[in-house]
């Protein structure tokens, strides 16, 4: 019997072998156009390019700007995108794009003197299988990029949650929660939180099953002690509720201020005392 | 399988012991051929998702059931060949990107291009849990006009994998009193993850204000 059974697994591991082969090759059929094949997706990016840094040339980004993301994500409405700059020449400035995103700038953020930009980190929503591009700009005014694939979709209709007046109700409260010792003159690292349903009108209402009018943050700006740390400008490719995880480098004790727009013209305005916030 | 309805188990035959045990090697590999032929691993639908008593108005992209009542599912390789075959009216019923009015002027918006099945129709929204009436009027007549007003036309409604929307268009094809109604729930991942063909289609919708 033991034989058999074993004739028996090995004449189906051979079937499930051939069942696993690409059906392309038996079928006959040709894959055109699929977001997931690289020459659909290299021309995708070359148009968001042209959209995006109009004659403009962006040089491989090695070494200058690196993209951290799970390959799959496990819910394609909070993807955290990891950025970071490793390089000697300092970054000014930093875009996100989530390729296949019918809105696919998802952040451009510039970097001010208080900030310590060698990391930002964030959440996004994905709509498709994509590559994310970073585009980092350096003081000497050249773009560098680099990419990454990731697996994820239904991020931008998923619904943002059950109830719109509940997602509403404290909108704008903030938290900010210090990462690592105070120590004056040493570049530190700060999480903040939103609470901002920012929806981008795709979703829709669990109860009404209407689509929920968009709201979303434009802008946050990030200062320390009145110099800026961040400035940021998105649309409806952020999370609801947007974490953003960035460094900057406390002089002395002295307060974050956070500044929010969103396109409601709803501003919300938060400080955050340095040592002492949230920790 | 929806709460109420019992599983359907074929008697067992008398036989002697030693061909029972072969039959049962044999079943358990017969089984495990099927489940993987009929979809990918990570595709499948979930059996422990019932079906709702009406349409499915929670959340959108969720596990779905194994079955549909009065019509039926297909997955990839049934798709296809109805594909091939012709005749069969294929719907897509994927959401479709809007750009919200809020957007700064001057933000990039370039949905991409909406890769369906060759031949399909896109009637987005066709699958909501409650729909506005001009949307169930359009996708009615939509369906009138494709099937030639034939109740008998094959039907297969489709849109993402892990996504209720073609699970309730179905349901909806169904209740017009369409007999031969397939829901193919692995959607345009499942199509595209088989190598097979796409094309661009665009939206279908009814005209403003009608």
């Amino acid at each position: 019997m033991g034989m058999r059974k074993g004739v028996w697994l090995a004449a189906a591991l051979m079937v499930l072998s051939a069942a696993s082969l690409p059906s392309a090759s038996r079928s006959g059929t040709q894959t055109t156009g699929n977001s997931d094949d690289d020459a659909s997706r290299a021309t995708r990016w070359k148009a968001l390019q042209q959209a995006i840094f109009p004659g403009k040339t962006l040089q491989d980004g090695g070494g200058v700007v690196q993209i951290d993301a799970p390959p799959r994500a496990l819910d394609a409405a909070l993807v955290p995108v990891r950025l970071s700059f490793p390089g000697k020449e300092a970054v000014r400035s930093v875009w996100l794009i989530i390729d296949q995103n019918p809105s696919p700038l998802a952040a451009h953020v510039t970097f001010g003197p208080r900030a310590d930009a060698r990391m930002l980190e964030m959440r996004v929503r994905v709509d498709a299988y994509t590559d994310l591009h970073a585009v980092a700009a350096t003081a000497d005014g050249k773009l560098y990029s680099t990419a990454q694939f990731i697996k994820a979709a239904g991020g931008c209709s998923a619904p943002a949650g059950p109830d719109d007046a509940a997602a509403l109700q404290d909108v704008g409260t903030m938290k900010l929660r210090l990462i690592g010792p105070f120590t004056p003159g040493r570049p530190m690292q700060a999480r903040l939180m939103i609470r901002h349903p920012n929806f981008n009108g795709m979703q829709m209402n669990q109860i009404t099953r209407l689509y929920t009018s968009a709201r979303f943050i434009r802008t946050i700006d990030a200062t320390y002690d009145g110099g800026s740390v961040f400035h940021l400008d998105s649309d409806i490719s952020l999370s609801s509720d947007p974490v953003i995880t960035f460094g900057f480098v406390p002089q002395r004790k002295g307060q974050i201020r956070i500044v929010t727009r969103d396109s409601s013209n709803a501003t919300f305005d938060h400080r955050f005392d340095v040592p002492g916030a949230g920790t | 399988m929806y709460p109420g309805q019992e599983p359907e188990r074929p008697r067992r035959p008398a036989v002697s012991r030693p061909a029972l045990a072969a039959m049962r090697v044999f079943g358990a590999v017969a089984a495990l051929l099927l489940a993987a032929l009929a979809a990918p691993a990570g595709m499948r639908a979930d059996a422990s998702v019932a079906e709702p008593a009406g349409y499915w108005t929670g959340d959108i992209n969720s596990p779905t059931p194994a079955t549909l009542q009065g019509g039926q599912v297909i997955h990839t390789t049934q798709t296809s060949r109805l594909v091939k075959a012709g005749g069969a009216i294929i719907v897509d019923v994927s959401t479709a990107p809007r750009r919200p009015q809020e957007l700064a002027p001057n933000a990039p918006w370039l949905p991409v291009p909406h890769p369906g099945i060759p031949g399909a129709v896109w009637i987005p929204g066709a699958g909501l849990g409650v729909i506005p009436a001009a949307l169930n009027d359009f996708y009615r007549a939509r369906l009138a006009t494709l099937t030639e007003g034939d109740f008998s036309r094959a039907l297969v409604i489709y849109c993402h994998q892990r996504c209720w929307l073609s699970w309730n268009a179905a349901r909806r094809a169904i209740h017009y009193g369409y007999r031969n109604v397939s829901w193919f729930p692995e959607g345009i991942e499942g199509w595209k993850a088989k190598g097979l063909q796409t094309q661009t289609l665009e939206p279908q919708a009814p005209r403003p204000g009608s």
